[in-house]
């Protein structure tokens, strides 16, 4: 690896635009995510936000450019906006973290390797022997913490996180945080985050772009201080 | 096969088995429920989970108008899989094709299909019946033991293991897929090839299971087993266990009835999961008030 790879940014997208029905739900949008950086997005409800991870997901049809500059596994960690759980469904969250970690199907059994990954994946977002739990009766803020779980093994490089703190407590908020730091630290992860908690932006973000169909302004997260940015973002008391 | 049938007729005789695997159809019937319980309790807590149930009813109509071509087309009486294969195949795809492309939500296009198969199939059925007994053709509608042959039980234990084979190739991505798209897309499974797959599978497991159980009844045999089992299963390992056992329960419980009782096969059976799906939505309910109190 060159110094210079380094400095390339790992994401990138040049005018990207997404429309349906004939509206424009994203508007050329050109973004540059620096490699092992935290890069949150805000905006107002309808912005745009989910939809441009859905393109970078390359999960909808878009116009412009979305370049991905791997130098590692190439591995994506993505937490959803939404993961509705049908409540009849039998599949308990060691099955469910099961299912990209063994061969086997896991409704023929757990292999003991995935048992130990799922066991130190819990206990890393704080819901340890939560194994047998079924998904459907988890609370949101444990479900968002599975799908966190989920998304950190394997290792990725690129971590797309669709407001990964709904839902959860001030501690749960505070191990994310904590989460989110060790991943750039120790695997130099890049995080593309969408988030309402400007809070937790202003403690954790490199980066914050405000969106709103189109990229309203970009930079260090003090940017978050301007009057304008605050009239389009609902801020929490 | 005459052998093992006669080896098992005299286990019967002198009592060590029960008295009616004297007779090699009912052997054959019961090797048959032995064989589809794993299919389609295997598949059926795939069909639930991935909603499509009506997709299988659909592909239950489907058969019947397959069955229908088939025979009118010279196929004979007792084998009439390649017009119920053919039609099923091209119903599938064309559902799952339609299903991608369209705006409509899935249950509306799969409603369309299912009235054009059961109105096609009714205008060919009564085609049919110039050429045929109606018992005949009774007897693939509803399922009979006595037109089941050597063939079609060596037929079903190949396709089943092709089936469980496959299914235990991409369980796991199926699953995942079933819970979210997005999430198995980025793990690296394609949707698209997942839908198809998974459609090919049920379709190959229905058209086999079809003699036995019944065109008009067989789609109860891939959505009742997962219902039932879900009223009791915690987990996804229970939940297949509980899915293949309900199947393999009302399959041996429904021939016995059927045999005793002179009914339809695929009648019975449908009565015995349906029974067994009500006795386990008791079973939680008082769970449920028991965990209450």
């Amino acid at each position: 690896m060159t110094e210079g790879a380094d400095t390339t940014p790992l994401l990138e997208t040049h005018s990207v635009a997404v429309r349906r029905h004939g509206e424009a739900l994203l508007d050329g949008v050109t973004l540059h995510v620096g490699r092992g950086s935290v890069h949150v997005i805000v905006g107002p409800n309808g912005a745009g936000k989910t939809t441009l991870l859905a393109a970078i997901l390359n999960q909808i049809p878009f116009d412009g450019e979305i370049a991905m500059n791997w130098i590692g596994s190439g591995a994506v960690g993505y937490v959803p906006q939404t993961f509705a759980v049908d409540p009849t469904l039998p599949v308990t969250v060691a099955d469910f973290l099961a299912l990209t970690r063994q061969r086997r199907p896991v409704c023929l059994g757990l292999t003991r390797h995935a048992r130990a990954d799922i066991a130190r994946l819990l206990a890393l977002v704080g819901l340890p022997g939560l194994e047998q739990r079924p998904l459907a009766v988890l609370s949101g803020g444990e479900l968002r913490r599975v799908l966190l779980a989920h998304a950190l093994d394997p290792s990725p490089e690129l971590l797309l996180l669709d407001e990964p703190t709904a839902g959860f407590d001030e501690s749960a908020v505070r191990s994310f945080e904590s989460i989110l730091s060790s991943a750039k630290r120790h695997a130099n992860t890049t995080v593309l985050m969408v988030s309402h908690d400007l809070d937790l932006v202003r403690r954790t973000a490199d980066r914050v772009t405000v969106l709103n169909r189109r990229v309203v302004i970009e930079g260090a997260p003090d940017v978050l201080t301007t009057e304008h940015v605050r009239e389009l973002i609902p801020v929490r008391a | 096969m005459t052998a093992f049938y006669g080896w098992i007729g005299g286990l019967a005789e002198r009592g060590l088995l029960p008295g009616d695997f004297q007779y090699p159809f009912l052997v054959r019937g019961f090797l048959c429920v032995l064989i589809i319980a794993p299919i389609l309790g295997g598949v059926s807590h795939l069909v639930v989970t991935r909603r499509m149930a009506f997709f299988s009813a659909a592909l239950g109509q489907a058969a019947i108008t397959g069955v229908a071509l088939g025979l009118l087309l010279g196929e004979p009486l007792n084998a009439p899989y390649g017009g119920m294969f053919g039609f099923c195949l091209l119903s599938t795809l064309a559902m799952v094709y339609v299903k991608r492309h369209a705006t409509l939500p899935p249950d509306t296009l799969i409603g369309v299909f299912h009235a054009l198969t059961l109105g096609l199939g009714l205008c060919l059925l009564v085609a049919l019946t110039r050429q045929f007994n109606v018992h005949q053709v009774e007897s693939v509608l509803f399922g009979s033991l006595l037109t089941v042959t050597d063939t079609d039980l060596l037929l079903l234990l190949a396709v089943g293991l092709f089936v469980a084979i496959m299914l235990v190739r991409e369980y796991n991505a199926l699953l995942l897929d079933s819970l979210s798209p997005p999430l198995a897309r980025v793990s690296g499974a394609e949707p698209a090839y997942l839908e198809y797959f998974f459609a090919l599978l049920l379709t190959l497991s229905i058209v086999v299971s079809l003699k036995i159980i019944g065109a008009l009844l067989v789609e109860a045999l891939v959505v009742v087993p997962a219902a039932a089992a879900r009223n009791v299963a915690r987990g996804t390992r229970s939940y297949l266990i509980w899915s293949i056992a309900v199947a393999f329960l009302a399959g041996a419980g429904g021939l016995g009835v059927s045999t005793r009782f002179l009914v339809p096969t695929g009648g019975a059976v449908v009565l015995a999961v349906s029974a067994m799906f009500f006795l386990t939505l008791m079973a939680r309910s008082i769970s449920r008030r028991r965990r209450v109190l």
